[in-house]
């Protein structure tokens, strides 16, 4: 026995392997932790916007840590939930309100990210071949956020949510005939009442956390099949040493632990300055009207949701049409599940993609942000009939997709530019003769969407250089992008 | 054109965010008048001052309990915030009764109360997140003579409100002072401020003092936790720019031997 053998140390990693051997036996932790940390080669040049999937499970944890903690503390019933959070929650049980604090903040934070997330897979060209399905379960995943917000926004009983609630349910009355019923169903009552409030919070609490478990797994195990995308587009799997790692490729662990800790902790200062500071977020995380109880006979002025839907909220109400304007949002989830098949240049990374569509990419963002700056405005009549406007903008953005896929001459651009506008301007003239909104109101924001599409496509018929993808794509990775 | 186009993203970005600033302010060219927001009085709330927390809470149990409620506040609750002990706070405070751990409830019957006035008196607790600090304290300070009325009172930022003007003993009557605007959109005299009438059994000074007391208490107990979290909050701030600044220089000294800028760019550690 040589010395080192008896260091106390020694001895604490001889057990430690043989505790992770008894392990192993008899369930693959080893080989799981190797497959997906250790032995898991990621791309090495990751930039800021590959933090969000990280912070984004941060935020899932908090969110299941915080809300079984609320879940015991409240009270599903009309009666009991207002005060049960107000009273019980925020003050009657012990760091109640700090707990709900990280929870509200939570919500709001889980979005941020997604968003941010969302459109780094946008940028860098994440959902094409062979990640289609990565980026789908991705939507799935955004989709069941936005029910479990929407649930979990009626839990606190104040009039935001009951009002908020109200309307939602009722665009199941949208669909022709059985809308009725669908509605009175889904409610469990006629009204939004305890069977409602029974069911939101069995859903918030049970049913939609157990999905986003479940898909978020299902993503991981989507995103460990196919490999990290980055942000040059290369596909590192394809220049392997002999041993099979790729060259460009870096363990997960501990190279993007060791980083994501980094931007744990900045993420973790922001997130905390609202938990402790402003908790309300200025009126944009709390409504200030929740902090009145639900009355069914009093509606107020003005029902808004919270800021993550307002751009939905403007489509929706960019057409005075139940149906249509149901439609009208819900095609905006359909745009970005069909993103894959918009979208199906080769090339990746918008770095290497062309001048006008890099403005178009930043279309996206500026006219989404633009859409909830204006649901925020009051439902009087300029608002609606921008934001009517500013959807249609935000549809040409992915409407324009399929045209930069491959060179396009200038008839064929031309071409494009005619249809989209006739069509932008079709969907206008329905509305006016539908009596929906007057020419004189009409008018006042038709340019947006028209002037967009000139904005894109006609720099492509005078310069068509200013529509064409870079003429060489790295082999391997760069740090910022390809010089010359 | 060979290899990538330059792009001057900065100029693009500036572009756009200044079609996206024109876009935003034009719409109030075109918006309707809707209705003229009469101006605030503004003030700030220090919740170190605890005599006036004190006194707002006395001022509340005096002049709000009658009609109104703070059913999300423990009456045993306030004496610590309040620095007061459990007999003062029976003594001065708890002027109708309530039991030492109950909820502070008002003691008039809700039924009572929309008899008189048709509407009920809402509950206080959470108003100063409502309202907010300035509107309330506009609020308190500016009800005024209204004839056509039916408590003959009117208020300045809520108007034909319920509530008739329970501090006209101690303020006196006031007299509207108005200003062409809108209502509705419709342009007509609407009051934006008050002119005394009458005197009072308070000077100006005290009710303002008064005023800004109560202010102070409902502003307290929308959120009693709030210099709790704020004093909390630093050191967590603290804690975590100390913990991220280690991060940061546990990262760099991991991927110090990753990023070796070989030629400038291309980062070479794993060459087999």
């Amino acid at each position: 026995m040589s010395r080192s053998d008896t260091l106390a140390v020694n001895w604490v990693n001889t057990k430690f392997k043989e505790f992770v051997a008894w392990w192993d036996e008899r369930l693959p932790v080893r080989s799981l932790w190797e497959q997906h940390m250790t032995g898991y080669p990621a791309p090495k040049n990751f930039n800021v916007w590959y933090f969000f999937g990280s912070l984004l499970l941060l935020v899932l944890v908090i969110q299941l840590v915080t809300g079984i903690f609320l879940a015991i503390h409240y009270q599903p019933n009309p009666n009991l939930a207002y005060w049960s959070v107000l009273r019980g929650i925020m003050r009657d049980s012990r760091w109640g309100w700090l707990i709900r604090n990280f929870h509200i903040v939570g919500g709001s934070a889980f979005f941020v990210l997604i968003y941010l997330h969302m459109f780094r897979g946008i940028m860098y060209g994440s959902y094409k071949k062979p990640r289609e399905l990565l980026w789908l379960v991705g939507v799935a995943i955004y989709l069941v956020l936005a029910g479990e917000a929407f649930l979990g926004y009626l839990l606190p009983w104040g009039q935001m949510s009951y009002w908020g609630s109200t309307a939602v349910m009722n665009f199941a009355t949208a669909f022709p005939i059985i809308g009725k019923a669908i509605a009175t169903w889904l409610r469990g009552s006629f009204v939004v009442g305890l069977p409602t409030l029974n069911r939101f919070f069995v859903f918030h609490v049970f049913l939609l956390p157990l999905f986003l478990l479940a898909l978020v797994l299902i993503h991981i195990i989507a995103l460990h099949q196919v490999g990290s995308n980055n942000p040059d587009g290369v596909e590192i799997h394809k220049n392997e040493n002999s041993s099979g790692w790729p060259r460009d490729g870096i363990p997960f662990h501990p190279y993007y632990t060791v980083k994501d800790t980094f931007a744990v902790g900045a993420f973790l200062l922001i997130f905390s300055f609202f938990v402790f500071y402003h908790p309300g977020g200025w009126g944009l995380i709390i409504d200030k009207l929740n902090f009145i109880p639900a009355n069914g006979l009093h509606t107020p002025a003005d029902i808004h949701p919270l800021w993550f839907f307002l751009p939905y909220y403007a489509a929706l109400r960019g057409i005075p049409n139940k149906f249509y304007g149901v439609l009208a949002f819900v095609f905006i989830f359909v745009m970005f599940a069909a993103l894959p098949w918009l979208d199906r240049n080769p090339v990746k990374s918008m770095r290497y993609r062309s001048f006008l569509y890099k403005i178009n990419l930043l279309a996206l963002p500026v006219s989404f942000l633009w859409l909830g700056v204006i649901a925020y405005g009051s439902a009087t009549e300029p608002n609606m009939v921008s934001g009517l406007h500013v959807t249609e903008m935000f549809y040409a953005v992915f409407w324009l997709l399929p045209y930069f896929n491959k060179p396009r001459s200038r008839g064929v651009t031309v071409a494009w530019l005619l249809i989209l506008e006739s069509f932008v301007w079709l969907i206008d003239y329905w509305l006016y003769y539908t009596h929906a909104h007057g020419w004189a109101l009409m008018l006042q924001t038709d340019w947006i969407p028209a002037a967009y599409l000139i904005l894109i496509l006609l720099p492509a018929i005078i310069w068509p250089r200013l529509a064409r993808d870079a003429p060489r794509l790295p082999e391997r990775l760069t740090a910022g992008g390809l010089t010359h | 054109m060979r290899g990538v186009h330059r792009i001057d993203f900065s100029r693009v970005t500036v572009g756009l965010l200044a079609l996206f600033a024109f876009a935003l302010t034009s719409p109030p060219v075109f918006a309707g008048q809707g209705t003229t927001e009469p101006p605030l009085k503004h003030m700030t709330v220090n919740l170190h001052d605890k005599a006036a927390l004190r006194q707002g809470a006395v001022y509340f149990a005096h002049q709000c309990l009658a009609c109104h409620s703070l059913q999300g506040v423990r009456f045993a609750e306030l004496a610590r915030p309040l620095g007061l002990t459990k007999k003062q706070m029976q003594e001065s405070i708890n002027t109708t009764g309530i039991r030492w751990f109950d909820t502070i409830t008002s003691p008039m019957p809700v039924a009572l109360i929309k008899k008189f006035l048709h509407a009920p008196a809402p509950d206080l607790t959470v108003i100063s997140k409502i309202r907010g600090v300035d509107w309330l304290y506009t609020y308190l300070t500016s009800f005024y003579v209204d004839p056509t009325r039916f408590t003959g009172a009117n208020n300045v930022v809520f108007y034909n409100t319920a509530m008739p003007d329970v501090f006209a003993d101690l303020q006196g009557l006031q007299a509207p002072v108005k200003k062409m605007g809108y209502r509705y959109s419709q342009r007509l005299k609407i009051a934006v401020g008050v002119r005394p009438l009458t005197k009072g059994t308070m000077t100006p000074v005290q009710f303002d003092r008064m005023a800004k007391d109560i202010v102070t208490f409902l502003y307290y107990v929308g959120y009693p936790h709030e210099q709790e979290s704020h004093k909390i909050g630093l050191w967590v701030l603290g804690w975590l720019a100390g913990l991220t600044v280690l991060a940061y220089i546990l990262y760099k000294l991991y991927w110090r031997r990753v990023i070796r800028p070989e030629g400038g760019r291309w980062w070479s550690y794993w060459k087999h």
